[in-house]
């Protein structure tokens, strides 16, 4: 369980400070998909860097099965929208690398059949041998979450991980995320932040609007849908379209006011 | 087609070279008993370009070029010096006469090579071997950079050369000092190179390597070393070039053997075919060890080449 409670993090610039979050509080349960939406600089990729622990908030506590995060570690695994692979590894070392770092007392041959099975859980088997720089930006995501299945993560902070990708790759590794999410016995927390609301509807049990300057969460809300979820039946069901609606609105609002107000728009509009 | 254009046209420089060196008689003032050296090294390095032509793929036009170039040079100079003595025949030997001395030389040659690689690897190991680690350490803490940085920047653009009279005094031998200059002016480039290497390691790429909970250990010889490659290479690859200018100077001012005394010595006798042919000599090993140090960057940056 992640508890956050009144955290916030300030960036004391030279000559203004940046309030990046503003005594945010969020629990997220054992096994719970929450997904974080605003916009940038909202303080969306700030909230996961503290619960990884790559950086200390300047107020607040956060808890991680109540022990304070101090430090990162693999139990919280982190993908980045791009930059989470070693681009001097291959494929296969980049997993071995990690699995090796993260339970050294196996031996190199149980290593090296550890990476060989995720990378062929996310059909990567025929590129084992090739670098990060040769793969396709699908292919380099599906390594990054194979990674973090691999080095047993009980938390996935994931920072726009499907940001970069076409929209045909990005519904196939949505898929595949939520796939792989639920298999096996162990049940795996997933932070996953994005400013797409139909990824955030698809694949989360609850979704966490936050708002930028300062950042802070305007609002929490439950989504109603069963697993596992098709996104065709989702693109019918009315609940969708409404919420979908009222997400959008709020994000709308959020971009019309850091604009200047909506009078000052549709002045500026007309 | 434009193989067939190419390789006709190196045939044909190069043929015309031989011919020339053959059939047309040099002048009294360059004239030599026996051309055989002249025309056995000719014919190696046009067999030389023409393995390089055809190993070329998948355009060979480039070797085939350079093969031309070089043969219309060296067309030039028979002509230019053996056969009209268009300049002073003392100051500037007929290629056959260069080429002679290797003939004659080449022990003398070879000892000097040896010697000169000894001290240049030596040298140029030893300050790769100090300098990326202190590097790595120096670019990773900080603090530790803060107190390096002033020291380095004075220090590093003193010519190490200017060591030289007081090391060679100093040290037991020779090649103490020259070991010692060399590793002294191959040791900045690098830790430079390696300290910037470190500074530009993209903070994602580190963050990444935090969440796998590495030792610091770890993350400075399996993270940081591999992302500062590039940049350690392009300082390496600077401090080889200082180094070979050291070890030439180092050599013309102190040594008893050695390509840059073969150099010197040769000049303090007005053998002026000697010193173009030791200028060859270190001008080829320059190559051979450029190319070495490309293949080898090549493989170390493998995984930085897209496809």
């Amino acid at each position: 369980m992640i508890a956050i409670d009144r955290v916030s993090m300030v960036f004391p610039d030279r000559d203004r400070r940046t309030v990046a979050l503003d005594e945010v509080s969020l629990r997220v349960g054992e096994g719970e998909f929450v997904a974080i939406l605003g916009p940038s600089g909202c303080g969306k990729s700030t909230l996961l860097e503290l619960v990884a622990g790559l950086s200390g908030s300047t107020g607040g506590s956060l808890l991680v099965d109540g022990r304070p995060v101090t430090e990162p570690g693999p139990e919280r695994g982190m993908v980045f929208q791009d930059y989470s692979l070693f681009p001097w590894m291959t494929a296969q070392e980049n997993l071995e690398f990690a699995i090796e770092q993260t339970n050294g007392h196996h031996s190199r041959e149980e290593n090296r059949k550890k990476a060989e099975e995720y990378l062929g859980a996310v059909g990567l088997k025929a590129w084992a041998q090739t670098y990060p720089q040769r793969l396709s930006g699908g292919m380099r995501q599906r390594l990054a979450i194979a990674r973090m299945f691999a080095i047993g993560s009980k938390i996935f902070l994931m920072d726009e991980p499907f940001g970069a990708l076409d929209s045909l790759n990005r519904a196939y590794m949505q898929d595949l995320l939520l796939g792989l999410w639920k298999r096996g016995e162990t049940d795996r927390t997933v932070l996953f932040v994005t400013h797409d609301v139909d990824e955030a509807l698809l694949l989360s049990d609850r979704i966490v609007v936050m708002t930028p300057s300062p950042g802070r969460i305007r609002e929490t809300i439950d989504v109603p849908f069963g697993r596992p979820r098709e996104r065709e039946h989702l693109n019918s069901d009315e609940r969708y379209l409404e919420l979908r609606a009222r997400l959008l609105r709020l994000l709308y609002d959020e971009l019309v006011d850091s604009l200047g107000g909506r009078t000052r728009l549709r002045a500026e509009l007309a | 087609m434009s193989d067939v254009w190419h390789a006709a046209l190196f045939g044909a420089t190069w043929c015309l070279l031989i011919g020339i060196v053959l059939l047309v008689p040099d002048a009294p003032a360059q004239a030599i008993p026996d051309k055989t050296p002249y025309l056995v090294g000719l014919g190696i390095i046009a067999a030389a370009f023409a393995v390089l032509a055809l190993r070329a793929k998948p355009d060979r036009g480039p070797a085939f070029d350079l093969a031309i170039v070089v043969g219309l040079v060296l067309l030039g100079a028979e002509v230019g010096f053996a056969k009209l003595v268009l300049l002073d025949p003392v100051l500037f030997p007929s290629p056959a006469r260069v080429a002679e001395v290797f003939a004659v030389d080449y022990p003398e040659m070879l000892d000097g090579l040896r010697s000169s690689l000894i001290l240049l690897v030596a040298g140029y190991l030893a300050a790769v071997a100090a300098a990326v680690p202190i590097g790595l350490v120096i670019g990773w803490r900080r603090r530790l950079y803060r107190v390096a940085y002033p020291i380095a920047k004075t220090v590093s653009p003193i010519p190490t050369t200017v060591y030289l009279p007081y090391a060679i005094v100093l040290l037991p031998s020779f090649a103490a000092a020259s070991i010692f200059v060399i590793f002294i002016g191959a040791f900045w480039p690098i830790l430079v190179g390696t300290c910037y290497g470190v500074f530009g390691v993209d903070r994602r790429l580190i963050a990444s390597a935090r969440t796998l909970g590495l030792s610091e250990r770890v993350m400075l010889t399996r993270i940081v070393f591999p992302a500062a490659m590039p940049s350690i290479l392009s300082g390496a690859m600077i401090a080889l070039i200082l180094s070979f200018i050291i070890l030439t100077v180092a050599e013309m001012i102190g040594a008893s053997t050695g390509l840059g005394w073969y150099l010197v010595t040769n000049h303090q006798f007005a053998n002026y075919d000697r010193v173009m042919a030791g200028m060859l000599l270190i001008m080829l090993v320059v190559i051979a060890v450029m190319q070495v140090f490309d293949r080898v960057q090549d493989r170390l940056l493998a995984w930085q080449q897209p496809s």
